[in-house]
């Protein structure tokens, strides 16, 4: 019942980053998201995903961070494996090794191993921003800075509803167990998907109502329980991040083509092939053991 | 003595995070059995008879069918052995039409496509759903859904069926549909667990109660006895019917000679007694 659910949630702690405004972990996030989409630089992306898991250390997150991580790697690993033999780069392409009618490109692979680290990095800040901060914090911060009302509760509600969801998966799986559902794969699963579709659509439309018979949508400023205090050290982190950010920007875009290492990085062929096969077999054993876990829940 | 169609033994359960939602439970019950199992909500009524079909393990203890051990099989297995309604008819459906889902179930358990066709048969015209056939699950009232819920496990004959809180949110014609229901299944030789509220249904069908309080099975007995121990009701914040507590009070003011009665009918068989005397 419980090794579906994987909780993108606050991890309660007392440590300096879970003490930093929601705003100023913000700040570093879209910091991280300029810079990881500005380079393909396998180093750049490298140090950026190691200075998160730093962070990931510094907040004790790490049960968390890796459950997400548990799910997202294997995912993503899928990236090498369709680029190395469908690089998303420009031609000419330089092949490494043919085998079985497909062709592994070094392009392909450098472009793999970047978005990997891509994706890594930019989750890794992600999640320290999402698991350190109390989501309420979080909302009531980002309407300070002038995010309209509604637009913040459509968010928080959205990620309320994830966990009822997976909640509610889990009951209508047990519910059809008990009508003696079998098989395995998708087709066994698919009674259950329909009646938490139904139940989350229900669920929205009682919800609509119930706003508007609460006055949701009246005129004048919305005050929150929640009180988020801004101390002199969140505007030095959130500036030290601001500068960080505009410095390797300006780093990255001045020596671009000194960091575009895509013709340089030479991958011998056993290695191109062993990366290639090692990451489809680990996202198809993911994809086995993710069909299996939900069956057995 | 028969043997005891399901049987529990010590019966333990921890929720992973520390919650104990059952200690030392011991309980039997015997084929053709209707029991009413009550108490507060969080007394553990649900995390119990989620037991019966295996859809909880217990943590220590043992659970038995028909003096087998439960414990090596799946709740797919199990599904043929008891059958479990439950309280929101959501959870549940899913097919198209009310023949689908009808059919999902027995033809989970391999049943023969005749057979299938005939428990359908018994099951709409039981249920009183010729009406509502091709109709989809989800374009029909909820007490009619309800209804749909329990023909879909009756389908499926199992020789025990779990019914959570058959009653809520039914009117008053689905209310007497459910009773006529346990009773039939129970002629038929099925044995009932009714978790609920409805203190109608407890008093007027069920032949034995299991009270549950802060996770403890504190009481057992004919509901007669139950009802009429205000001690225990109390203890455990339950109300017997309104018509249980006229005959209890007038007992205690007077006419200690008049029975304890259940039911409308009872009580007016008593007070035509207590006339003619």
């Amino acid at each position: 019942m419980h090794g579906v659910a994987i909780p993108i949630t606050m991890i309660p702690g007392n440590s300096i980053i879970h003490r930093t405004n929601p705003l100023a972990k913000l700040i570093w996030v879209v910091g991280y998201l300029v810079l990881a989409f500005l380079t393909r630089n396998p180093l750049v992306l490298g140090i950026l995903t190691l200075l998160g898991l730093i962070l990931v250390q510094m907040a004790h997150i790490w049960r968390g961070f890796l459950m997400v991580m548990r799910v997202l790697v294997p995912i993503s690993l899928m990236l090498i494996v369709l680029q190395s033999i469908a690089p998303a780069f420009p031609r000419p392409w330089s092949p490494i090794i043919s085998f079985a009618g497909l062709t592994i490109y070094r392009e392909g692979i450098y472009s793999g191993l970047s978005l990997l680290l891509r994706i890594t990095s930019v989750t890794t800040i992600a999640m320290i921003l999402i698991m350190t901060s109390h989501p309420s914090d979080l909302f009531t911060s980002m309407q300070k800075v002038g995010m309209p009302y509604v637009l913040n509760f459509i968010l928080t509600m959205t990620l309320q509803l994830i966990p009822i969801l997976q909640q509610e998966f889990a009951v209508v799986l047990s519910a059809q167990k008990s009508r003696g559902l079998k098989g395995t794969g998708f087709g066994a699963v698919l009674p259950s998907m329909v009646p938490v579709f139904v139940g989350a659509i229900e669920r929205v439309q009682q919800l609509s109502i119930s706003l508007e018979s609460r006055a949701f949508g009246s005129q004048g400023a919305k005050t929150s329980y929640r009180e988020v205090a801004v101390t002199p050290k969140d505007y030095v982190i959130g500036a030290v991040g601001t500068i960080l950010t505009i410095i390797g920007a300006y780093w990255i875009i001045v020596n671009s083509a000194a960091l575009d290492w895509s013709r340089t990085m030479v991958f011998a062929p056993y290695f191109a092939l062993t990366l290639f096969l090692g990451a489809f077999i680990g996202f198809f054993i993911f994809i086995v053991i993710v069909f299996r876990s939900i069956l057995q829940a | 003595m028969a043997t005891p169609i399901l049987k529990v033994e010590n019966l333990q359960h921890v929720y992973p995070g520390g919650v104990v939602a059952l200690r030392d439970v011991n309980l039997e019950i015997k084929p053709a059995e209707i029991v009413g199992v009550i108490g507060q909500n969080g007394s553990g009524k649900t995390t119990l008879v989620k037991h019966f079909n295996n859809l909880l393990k217990p943590t220590t203890g043992k659970v038995y069918f028909n003096g087998d051990d439960t414990a090596p099989l799946t709740v797919q297995q199990m599904s043929k052995n008891v059958g479990y309604v439950y309280q929101n008819p959501n959870q549940q459906l899913f097919a198209r039409t009310v023949q689908a889902e009808l059919e999902f179930g027995p033809r989970n358990l391999g049943v023969s496509e005749e057979e299938i066709q005939e428990r359908c048969e018994n099951a709409v015209e039981f249920f009183g759903l010729q009406e509502l056939r091709e109709k989809h699950p989800y374009r029909i009232g909820f007490p009619l859904r309800k209804l749909v819920g329990m023909a879909s496990i009756y389908t499926m004959k199992p020789a025990v069926f779990i019914l959570d809180e058959p009653t809520t949110g039914q009117d008053n014609i689905t209310t007497q549909t459910v009773y006529r229901l346990i009773r039939r299944l129970r002629d038929e030789g099925a044995t009932v667990v009714c978790v609920a509220h409805d203190m109608i249904l407890l008093a007027e069908v069920v032949d034995r109660l299991i009270v549950m309080r802060d996770s403890l099975l504190i009481a057992d007995g004919k509901p007669r006895e139950i009802f009429s121990n205000h001690e225990l009701l109390a203890s455990t914040h339950l109300m017997p019917p309104q018509i249980t507590e006229l005959s209890l009070r007038m007992r205690k003011n007077g006419s200690a000679s008049s029975p304890i009665c259940l039911s409308v009918d009872e009580y007016l068989n008593a007070v035509k007694q207590l006339r003619a005397k």
